[in-house]
């Protein structure tokens, strides 16, 4: 056990460093880009009415103290950090003065559920028709599978999402291409409008997954092509272990190292969320979110998007390193 | 495999549990044919359980709440509005000044009643007033707390302010072009401990519609008519055509072309002009501003050639000018909103009531403006460029474009500068320029080199434009070269004075009123913050001119509502073509799309009783216009 502490505290370590370091890079990021969020207020506060130049002065000063946008960048840099360790990213700026954590965790459960959902759906799938065409290599039909796979893998994503918005919102308009629900969905009602919403997310997910599944079809199916013609394979085979058992036990089992590293990293950076998804398809979440507030030079939101961001991806990392002995028996602690 | 089969069964838990976790809040099926829907350019809010618009930039204000749910003393339509562009909303008459304009009286229109059921008084605009005196960084603290020393209730129906200095347009602080000062409801707010951190949810509103709903995740905010409508200042007007209203974020421009195809969205804010032309092809129920080309609704905004009068090369006139007559407003017409542009000359949008205020009337002197090049003397003004657009156009239009030359300056412009490379050589050289080879050189013997800063993909009509003068420049041996910078980046370089041009606007009215001192007030030199300080706005070309300063000075000791305004307005304009500190372009043309499916009534040019534009305060006249289609 003894050793498997010093590894844990060792990992534990490392995942604080990189948070720590990550945070600092975006703060100091966020902090140099040219635009003021005083300013924008100002501008949202002045555009199309009455202007006086004397009271935007006033206004400027006004909103730099409430803001807390005063004190010197050290004063500045230590009071961000206090409140990142109690998990307080302070107010929003263009939001003010609503805290950045309620509009993150008002946001999260459509990104998460969105992308989670696409994720997992992506890689069962991709991986599931990648393991059996690297195994039954002659059958017609999923060698049909891998060449439509692949041939959508290369396309922008943004022409595969738009296709399916003019397919399935246009010629043929049988589904929603905007929003996370209907207007008139009543969340009074559970059933019916988690109905909704999975309706309202097909297309988004459609469209992940037809791009998405193409990358892990072949992967998948190079590390069992490999794997098939390892001696233990063929030794099953001559001993007469069945097929299925052997696909499941013996083939990919082996081969789903390192696409669960690969997992873990996608399923980590979801909370980045799926901006140009987001975007086209009018879908609430943390991208369109992470757009808006670096639009309107909101740092402190974008900050707290990408911090909660580097910790979740670390965290993934962190999880799969001590998780992975589970999945592949060879790996262990030393 | 059993891996697989784990992670299928938590797949499975998780849309169950995913879906679930969302069900909160509600809003019933609306009766499609009793909503309007109306696009709200501000997208998603963030924040949408705020309804404070009175703390700055917290939550959304084209939701409806602005048009909707708020009001204030006065209106003043882009338009023609129903009754006039003047209207008298919370206020019973207009804005009674003192001799010296120190003091001005209100007299309230009784009978007007919050959607709670209290009364709207003398105590509400005062409550207003003071609160926002005293609480620093709310929306129009500073406007209110340079402005007034003192606000007294007379009684229920009358209030006095005492001004802190002379100002002949207080007034406007509560009239609206677009927004205004809106009316507090001081029983709400007076129980609210800090009226900055204090969300107003439900709002109680003024309007005639109360909120019905929204989505907790900012894409839609739902209206409902009020049973008392008459009891609002709308109602003078008639019955509101929809029960409800709904504002939504319907997404990209791609998708609400969709939607509006689909008949799922009854108003677009604006599209690119291409989306315009789809919409005009494909769908049988499009309503627009203009019958035909050019469609869209030409806004009090004039989008031009900003200088940075600061920068030493743009202080000289002649280069000023000469940089004009190498502008083709034929081709930066087509080249920006494919034809679809209303130029102006001169430094006054061509819309609402200006027109007949300023164009027409200027048409004589234009034509005579003479421009001395150091060589000889020009009439650098064509008045049939309008009418050149309209000919370029009518082969690919056919039936679309007007023939009727009156039709034709009110959809097209007027006319504008002649292209004259010639003339701009002379004025070039007379300001010290030479040619050497192909390209131009200044008097430090470096080359004569300009960027325009435009907007890129987030507006890309002006950068367009933009594009077609830096080619035109370029064409004619200058450096001319493009300068991005993207919304949040452009609004603070122009405030910091960085760039050298811009394609934007330092010119908005009212639209509907001649007076300019809307943003004219603020092109004072006293307001030119020093090179690097940052400028507030409307002056971002930083002109500095004591003639321009007198002029200003005069308007502000005469009454908004004296003749001499227009005057006034004539002589700026002059002197904005002598010196040409910008070079006007065109009105910021909107393509807003109307579909008829469900709703008829909508404002036009043949019929502008108000701004097509649903996020201007003014829209909310388009309510009492509006009848179902469909029975």
């Amino acid at each position: 056990m003894k050793p498997f502490l010093a590894y844990l505290a060792k990992r534990l370590l490392q995942f604080a460093v990189v948070v720590f370091i990550g945070v600092n890079i975006t703060y100091v990021i966020t902090h140099s880009t040219p635009i003021d969020p005083v300013e924008q207020s100002v501008t949202a506060a002045t555009s199309f009415g009455v202007t006086s130049p004397e009271a935007i002065e006033m206004m400027r000063a006004s909103l730099r103290q409430l803001y807390g946008l005063e004190g010197s960048p050290v004063e500045q840099y230590l009071s961000f950090w206090r409140r990142v360790l109690v998990g307080d990213f302070g107010p929003s700026l263009s939001a003010f003065p609503t805290p950045v954590s309620t509009l993150i965790w008002r946001a999260m459960p459509w990104t998460v559920g969105l992308l989670l959902v696409s994720t997992l759906m992506t890689w069962i799938i991709g991986n599931l028709i990648g393991g059996l065409a690297g195994y039954h290599r002659r059958n017609r039909l999923l060698k049909l599978v891998g060449i439509v796979s692949m041939g959508i893998h290369p396309i922008p994503y943004y022409i595969v999402a738009f296709v399916l918005l003019i397919v399935f919102g246009f010629v043929w308009p049988v589904l929603p291409i905007s929003g996370g629900a209907g207007m008139s969905a009543d969340r009074g009602d559970t059933f019916g409008f988690a109905l909704d919403v999975l309706v309202h997310s097909i297309l988004p997910s459609l469209s992940l997954m037809a791009v998405g599944i193409g990358g892990w079809f072949m992967g998948m199916r190079a590390l069992v092509s490999n794997i098939v013609t390892e001696d233990y394979v063929t030794y099953a085979e001559l001993g007469g272990v069945g097929r299925r058992r052997i696909l499941g036990s013996y083939v990919m089992r082996n081969a789903l190292g390192p696409q669960v590293t690969g997992l873990a990293l996608q399923l980590g950076a979801i909370f980045n969320g799926a901006i140009i998804t987001e975007q086209v398809f009018g879908y609430p979440g943390l991208g369109s979110l992470l757009i808006s507030g670096v639009n309107s030079g909101d740092y402190s939101l974008v900050l707290g998007i990408t911090s909660v961001s580097i910790i979740a991806v670390s965290a993934a990392v962190l999880v799969i390193d001590l998780l992975f002995p589970l999945v592949d028996p060879r790996v262990e602690v030393r | 495999m059993r891996v697989m089969k784990l992670l299928m069964l938590a797949f499975a838990g998780l849309v169950a549990s995913t879906a679930a976790s969302f069900a909160q809040g509600t809003v019933s099926d609306l009766p499609r044919r009793e909503t309007l829907i109306l696009e709200n350019p501000e997208g998603t809010i963030k924040n949408p359980g705020w309804f404070n618009i009175w703390a700055i930039n917290a939550g959304g204000q084209y939701t409806g709440l602005h048009q909707l749910a708020m009001d204030t003393l006065w209106y003043i339509d882009p338009e023609r509005g129903l009754d006039g562009s003047w209207q008298n909303s919370l206020a019973a008459e207009k804005p009674i000044y003192n001799a010296d304009f120190t003091e001005m009286t209100v007299k309230l229109r009784p009978g007007i009643y919050w959607s709670d059921g209290v009364q709207f008084t003398a105590d509400d605009l005062v409550y207003t007033v003071e609160t926002q005196i005293k609480t620093p960084g709310m929306r129009w603290s500073a406007l209110l707390a340079l402005n007034v020393d003192s606000v007294r209730k007379v009684d229920d129906w009358t209030v006095v302010f005492k001004l802190k200095k002379p100002n002949s347009r207080f007034h406007a602080l509560f009239t609206v072009r677009f927004n205004a000062i809106w009316m507090m409801p001081k029983h709400v707010f007076e129980r609210a401990p800090d009226p900055l951190r204090f969300d107003f949810n439900k709002p109680v509103s003024l309007g005639a519609y109360t909120l019905y709903g929204y989505d907790p995740d900012g894409k839609w905010f739902v209206w409902q008519r009020r049973d008392d409508w008459q009891r609002t200042t709308l109602g003078r007007y008639g019955e509101p055509g929809p029960k409800y209203v709904a504002y939504v974020d319907p997404g990209p421009p791609d998708k609400r072309v969709i939607a509006q195809l689909n008949h799922d969205l009854d108003v677009i804010h604006d599209i690119a002009p291409e989306g315009m032309f789809t919409l005009a092809k494909q769908s049988k129920s499009l309503k627009t501003w203009f019958k035909g080309f050019p469609y869209g609704h030409p806004d009090p905004t004039l989008p031009a050639v900003v200088f940075n009068l600061q920068n030493p090369t743009f202080q000289n006139r002649d280069l000023r000018w000469a940089l004009a007559l190498l502008i083709d407003i034929r081709a930066v017409a087509m080249a920006s909103y494919r034809g679809a542009a209303t130029i102006s000359a001169i430094a006054i949008p061509p819309t609402g009531t200006h027109p007949d205020d300023y164009h027409k009337p200027l048409q004589d002197w234009l034509a005579g403006f003479e421009l001395d090049t150091g060589k000889e003397k020009i009439k650098p003004y064509d008045p049939t460029m309008g009418q050149q657009i309209a000919a370029m156009l009518r082969p690919s239009m056919g039936d679309q474009i007007p023939t009727d030359p009156a039709e034709i300056a009110r959809s097209f412009g007027y006319g504008w500068w002649k292209p004259n490379p010639t003339a701009a050589a002379e004025l070039l050289e007379r300001a010290g320029y030479s040619k050497r080879g192909n390209a131009w050189t200044g008097p430090d013997g470096k080359p004569l080199s300009i960027k325009i800063m435009v907007e890129g993909d987030s507006r890309p009509v002006m950068t367009r434009a933009g594009t077609m003068i830096a080619q035109q420049w370029r064409q004619f041996g200058i450096d001319a070269k493009i300068d991005v910078a993207q919304g949040t980046n452009m609004l603070d370089r122009r405030g910091a004075g960085d760039f050298d041009t811009f394609i934007g606007w330092s010119v908005e009215t009212y639209g509907g009123h001649p007076d300019l001192a809307f943003f004219l007030d603020s092109w004072h030199s006293q307001f030119v913050a020093p090179p690097g300080k940052t400028q507030s706005p409307r002056n971002w070309q930083r002109l500095s001119s004591p003639e321009l300063d007198k002029l200003i000075e005069q308007i502000r000791t005469v009454s908004f509502e004296d003749p001499k305004t227009v005057e006034l307005g004539r002589d700026y304009a002059k002197f904005m073509v002598r010196e040409m500190p910008i070079i006007p372009l065109m009105a910021y043309n909107v393509f807003t799309a109307m579909d008829e499916t469900y709703w008829t009534g909508y404002p036009t040019a043949d019929d502008p009783y108000t701004d097509p534009v649903p996020n201007w305060g003014n829209s909310r006249l388009m309510m009492v216009r509006l009848k179902p289609t469909q029975p």
